[in-house]
């Protein structure tokens, strides 16, 4: 028989709750990396219709990916990180998620 | 002179008109160049992983959603494959040829130029100072593939430009 885990070392239910609550907090960043081949203002498009920014905000953006490599262009909650990303996926972006440092 | 336009020509279709023959010529290509999605450098550009080093993230991703993504990308070739058996000689302008096809197909459209433009880029390891080339050799299967992607990126452009109106109502 195997006892459960809060019954051998309590302690470790505890740190595992900390630390899936920091899972669920913890914001993901979608980042879009430059690539030779996609066009500024298709750039500029994709982020104005995926994310609804306007334009200049979506330009400076572009240009931070197309002169930087890469632009952090949303933060948040994992799950709408993904959606986010699929979306960019889908019109052929380079785009990831990544684990906010913050 | 052909003057290429992409335009809507009432509510319901999109018209471009001045196609040069070149240009008709590697639409005619689009079919053949979209299927090789599949080779290896061309489905690794297509089919991201969506983490740069979360292995469980990425193999679901692969499992998940690039079957999901490789569908809209077929769907999208094959709507643009239909209506290229519309291309025809420009009544305007002889040399020119046109396409008419419904106003809803535009996002297939954009979808399978991009797709070509990025197929051809990794098949032929096309990089940034390849895309700099101003000077094409016609023997050279590089040359030529980097001109189709400057010229399929022209059209690209146009679509953009029509994009243009629909920018968002409540923007964040």
């Amino acid at each position: 028989m195997v006892l459960p885990v809060e019954m051998v070392q309590p302690g470790i239910v505890v740190i595992e709750k900390i630390k899936a609550k920091e899972q669920l907090t913890t914001p993901w960043n979608v980042v879009v990396h430059n690539d030779p081949i996609n066009l500024m203002n298709y750039v500029t498009m994709v982020l104005m219709r995926v994310f609804g920014y306007p334009r200049p905000r979506a330009e400076t953006m572009m240009l931070e990916v197309h002169n930087k490599g890469r632009s952090l262009v949303w933060s948040g909650e994992r799950e709408q990180a993904e959606h986010y990303v699929h979306q960019l996926h889908g019109y052929q972006l380079l785009a990831t998620m990544e684990k906010s440092e913050a | 002179m052909t003057e290429l336009r992409v335009q809507p020509i009432d509510e319901k279709h999109i018209r471009i008109s001045g196609i040069p023959p070149v240009l008709a010529a590697m639409l005619r290509e689009l079919p053949e160049i979209l299927e090789l999605r599949e080779l290896p450098n061309a489905h690794a550009r297509l089919f991201p992983n969506p983490t740069a080093d979360h292995d469980k993230v990425n193999d679901e991703w692969q499992q998940m959603v690039t079957p999901e993504l490789r569908h809209l990308f077929v769907s999208a070739g094959e709507t643009v494959t239909r209506d290229l058996t519309a291309l025809s000689s420009d009544k305007a302008n002889p040399e020119g040829y046109q396409v008419t096809f419904p106003i809803e197909h535009v996002n297939a459209w954009m979808s399978a130029i991009n797709q070509a433009r990025l197929i051809l880029a990794e098949v032929h390891k096309i990089d940034e100072n390849e895309m700099d080339r101003t000077d094409f050799d016609p023997q050279s299967p590089k040359h030529m593939a980097s001109l189709r992607i400057h010229l399929l990126g022209y059209l690209l452009h146009l679509f953009v430009d029509l994009d243009k109106g629909g920018e968002p109502e409540n923007p964040v």
